[in-house]
């Protein structure tokens, strides 16, 4: 198969703290990756990795062929999770150096820029200076600063953290965009309901280490069955409940893991009449459930 | 990969072009200079008149001085009009018809003398000697003293015709000229001592007394007031000058000036001893100043030299602002990047060596601009200065400093300075977050670019002395040393052995910043200590020491 990246026992120490500890994985051409993990699971020291911003203690890094980011750095877009604008330059000015950085020339990378400004909304902010746009608006620019050059890899550190839902959709489609383009896109995030979205395959990571990977969909079929449960009413009752693994409640809606061989519908049985159900729906485990359980079991174990 | 620095440093010019702080860089110097040559002028024609009274216990030599102190005001004025009379300037009209028929012979004889009749060669005469010597002779025929000056103007050819007119017209031009209120002298001729001194002609009548000048000095109504004593030529009593102002000393030194003059005259007459003579005993020791060329061969010491020998001085003063402002805009820069955020973006396009030498490079460049409008402002005002304002300013003095190759030497010291400074400012704007932070590890670096500046005055005095070849040696001192020394100058072995000592350290620098800016450029909360910085230098690339766990 092609790989886009691969990662071979890749570890990183900083003194006795291992912030990654022998990580694999294999991302294939064309796809939507996932890095999940809960804040300070080493995915941002891992991507650093991968661009060569620092380098691996031990282990093998290829990507796009290359053991060393600096090679191809021109074919990589890479979108940090600490990220900023250039105040005093103007929107289109800071979109085609970031082009030319890539390697675009000059004239290409303005009209490039005029034209991502112009498709995304902010055509008449071209001219206008960083300080000006507002945060949104910021954001949007340094989305678009990381596909200015037509990137073969993407990799979006906590892409959507502190973005307002506008730029949600639009970080997504842009994701989208470019997996239909055929190019390959990784993104980390801490939010499992994001990943599940729109992902083909995930890696999970806890504390360093990896906990599952593969793709979505084999991921979840392992990861067992769930009830999802909007409703009004005490959500105490839910504890109480047989043959189940855990409920993760949140008061208006509750997901509710189902042990092997449990039957939703005596649960059902016994919710009626305690609680006004608006929906009951059972399906799949979703992600968050399975790494709790997967970082709870290994807790346990 | 080297593109991609140029790219870097091109922005970061693009943006420095944009700030104000640039252009406040660029206009300084001119403007210093060009202030500190207009400003002490125009000063000098504001000052306001300053009244002061004179008690003359004496009787006459109060009348003496004014006719004296009056001769060289009316030279002044006699030869600005005799000017504006040849260049045929429509300004001599205000001269009163008296003053325009005396200055009128004067120039007509002046053209009829010129070689060729020509207006220029009239007025490179108004330069000769014969001329001065002729006007002194007028100016004090005019202003009352008797005797054999009318015999010597008689024989000037230049002066014959006019001495004849002035015969007529002397009675009417005494008369304007004390009626002539100060505040109008000075149409009449530049620093005319007649428009900075007025005396308030109340001390004449026995009335008045030293009170109540006092009370007039207290009230300001009087700038000072001078009692001259009853026998001034015994010279046993003392005369007296009453001011609040105790700096401004000009009034009592104009006055004594002329007091003296007419008091050694006075006791040359009582002791019968003839004039020349006495100034003949009181002649002093008369030294002629020669340098000796690398040849030994004795030459001439122009005001030019002098100038030369400082100009170093200045030259060190304006590259050390140049070279501590521009690579202090380096630090915040970096600084402001790191908060900004916009490191990580860039470092996945560039590498940090990229990066670094790209900011390098862009701000040199926006140095290099700065110093090079200043050293093209200062030529170019050499140049154009003396036609704007007329000559006599000192210009040459300016003129001996455009020297060659102090003017390369500023330039290239001021990018070598500016380079091994810059390595350390970008190094320690990598790992902090604020610029205050950054403030407290400037301090060292401060320090070593403080002491240059200490050392600027002995070195300029002594060029190739001891204390200047042994800075000379120490790379941080090197830049500015060696311009301090340029009035010496130091020999070729001398700049290119301490060039290539400065120049190897700033790449040894180099090499350790980058290895810091490296690690400190992602690094976020508290800078680290000296301590570890040396770790970071030594740690190998790619490799990020850890930080002690407190």
């Amino acid at each position: 198969m092609d790989y886009s990246l691969t990662l071979d026992g890749v570890t990183k120490r900083f003194g006795a703290m291992v912030a990654v500890d022998h990580i694999s994985m294999a991302i294939p051409r064309g796809t939507i990756y996932g890095f999940l993990g809960p804040n300070g699971a080493g995915k941002t020291t891992t991507i650093r990795m991968v661009m060569s911003i620092i380098y691996p203690d031990e282990g093998q890094i290829r990507i796009l062929g290359e053991e060393n980011a600096e090679a191809v750095k021109d074919q990589l877009g890479y979108l940090p999770e600490e990220k900023g604008l250039y105040k005093k330059m103007k929107a289109g000015e800071i979109l085609a150096y970031f082009g030319r950085l890539k390697g675009m020339h000059g004239p290409a990378a303005r009209t490039k820029a005029a034209e991502l400004l112009e498709r995304y909304g902010l055509g008449e902010w071209q001219d206008k200076r960083c300080e000006a746009l507002s945060k949104g608006m910021g954001q949007k620019v340094q989305i678009l600063a990381t596909l200015i050059h037509d990137p073969e890899l993407v990799i979006l550190d906590e892409p959507f953290s502190g973005l307002d839902p506008v730029n949600v959709e639009l970080m997504r489609d842009v994701i989208l965009q470019m997996k239909r383009d055929g190019r390959t896109v990784i993104f980390s995030t801490h939010v499992m309901e994001q990943a599940e979205q729109i992902c083909d395959a995930i890696l999970l990571v806890n504390k360093g280490k990896k906990i599952i990977d593969g793709p979505l969909a084999t991921v979840k079929a392992a990861g067992g069955r769930a009830v999802m449960l909007d409703y009004d009413g005490d959500g105490s009752v839910l504890r109480g409940l047989p043959g189940i693994a855990r409920v993760n409640d949140s008061g208006k809606q509750a997901e509710i893991s189902l042990l092997e061989g449990a039957d939703p519908q005596e649960i059902l049985g016994r919710l009626v009449g305690h609680l006004t159900i608006r929906r009951f729906d059972v399906r799949e485990a979703s992600l968050h459930e399975i790494f709790v359980k997967a970082v709870g079991g290994k807790a346990d174990a | 990969m080297r593109s991609k620095s140029l790219l870097v440093a091109n922005r970061e010019y693009v943006e420095n072009l944009r700030t104000k702080m640039f252009w406040v860089g660029i206009l300084f110097f001119p403007i210093i200079l060009v202030l500190s040559i207009v400003v002490p002028r125009w000063l000098e024609g504001r000052k306001d008149v300053r009244r002061y009274a004179v008690l003359d216990r004496s009787g006459f030599l109060l009348e003496r001085i004014e006719e004296r102190s009056a001769m060289p005001d009316l030279e002044k004025v006699f030869r600005e009009a005799v000017l504006r009379q040849i260049k045929g300037k429509e300004s001599l009209a205000v001269f009163p018809a008296s003053v325009q028929a005396v200055a009128a012979a004067i120039g007509q004889s002046l053209c009829e003398q010129a070689e060729g009749g020509t207006n220029d060669a009239a007025l490179a005469l108004m330069n000769q000697e014969d001329f001065r010597k002729g006007m002194r002779d007028f100016a004090s025929l005019i202003s009352g003293e008797p005797g054999s000056r009318m015999q010597q103007l008689l024989s000037n050819p230049l002066f014959k015709q006019a001495a004849a007119e002035l015969e007529k017209f002397r009675a009417e031009i005494q008369q304007w000229w004390r009626s002539l209120p100060p505040k109008e002298a000075k149409e009449f001729g530049s620093d005319l001592s007649k428009s900075r001194y007025q005396r308030i002609d109340d001390g004449a009548s026995g009335e008045i007394t030293e009170e109540t000048l006092n009370l007039k000095v207290a009230d300001n109504d009087l700038f000072a007031y001078i009692v001259i004593p009853e026998d001034p030529i015994k010279g046993e009593q003392q005369f007296k000058y009453v001011s609040r102002n105790l700096t401004d000393e000009d009034l009592r030194e104009w006055f004594a000036r002329y007091a003296n003059d007419e008091l050694r005259e006075r006791r040359l007459e009582q002791e019968s001893i003839d004039r020349t003579t006495a100034d003949w005993i009181q002649k002093p020791v008369d030294f002629e100043k020669k340098q000796v060329s690398k040849q030994g061969k004795e030459e001439e010491i122009a005001k030019e030299d002098i100038a030369l020998k400082w100009a170093p001085v200045v030259c060190v003063y304006l590259l050390w602002i140049a070279v501590f402002s521009i690579s202090q805009m380096l630090l915040t820069n970096t600084v402001e990047e790191k908060s900004n955020r916009i490191l990580e973006v860039l470092l996945s396009s560039v590498s940090p060596l990229q990066l670094m030498s790209g900011k390098i490079i862009g701000i040199a460049w926006t140095g290099l601009t700065m110093v090079c409008s200043w050293v093209l402002s200062f030529v170019a005002l050499v140049k154009f200065m003396p036609a704007l304002m007329g000559k006599d300013l000192g210009v040459n003095l300016l003129q001996a400093a455009s020297d060659p190759l102090l003017l390369t030497s500023f330039i290239v010291y001021f990018l070598l300075g500016y380079l091994f400074f810059a390595a350390f400012l970008v190094g320690i704007g990598s790992v902090c977050n604020t610029v205050k932070e950054a403030g407290n590890l400037m301090m060292p670096v401060s320090v070593l670019l403080m002491l240059p500046l200490f050392s600027m005055i002995p070195v300029g005095q002594d060029p190739n002395g001891t204390l200047a070849k042994f800075l000379s040696y120490i790379p941080p001192f090197t830049p500015f040393v060696m311009m301090n020394r340029a009035g010496g100058p130091p020999s070729l072995t001398e700049y290119v052995v301490t060039s290539i000592l400065l120049i190897v350290t700033i790449v040894l620098v180099f090499w350790a910043a980058a290895k810091v800016f490296r690690i400190g450029i992602l690094m976020t909360g508290k800078p680290p200590t000296p301590l570890e910085i040396l770790r970071w230098i030594r740690a190998p690339i790619g490799q990020v020491p850890a930080r002690k766990q407190e």
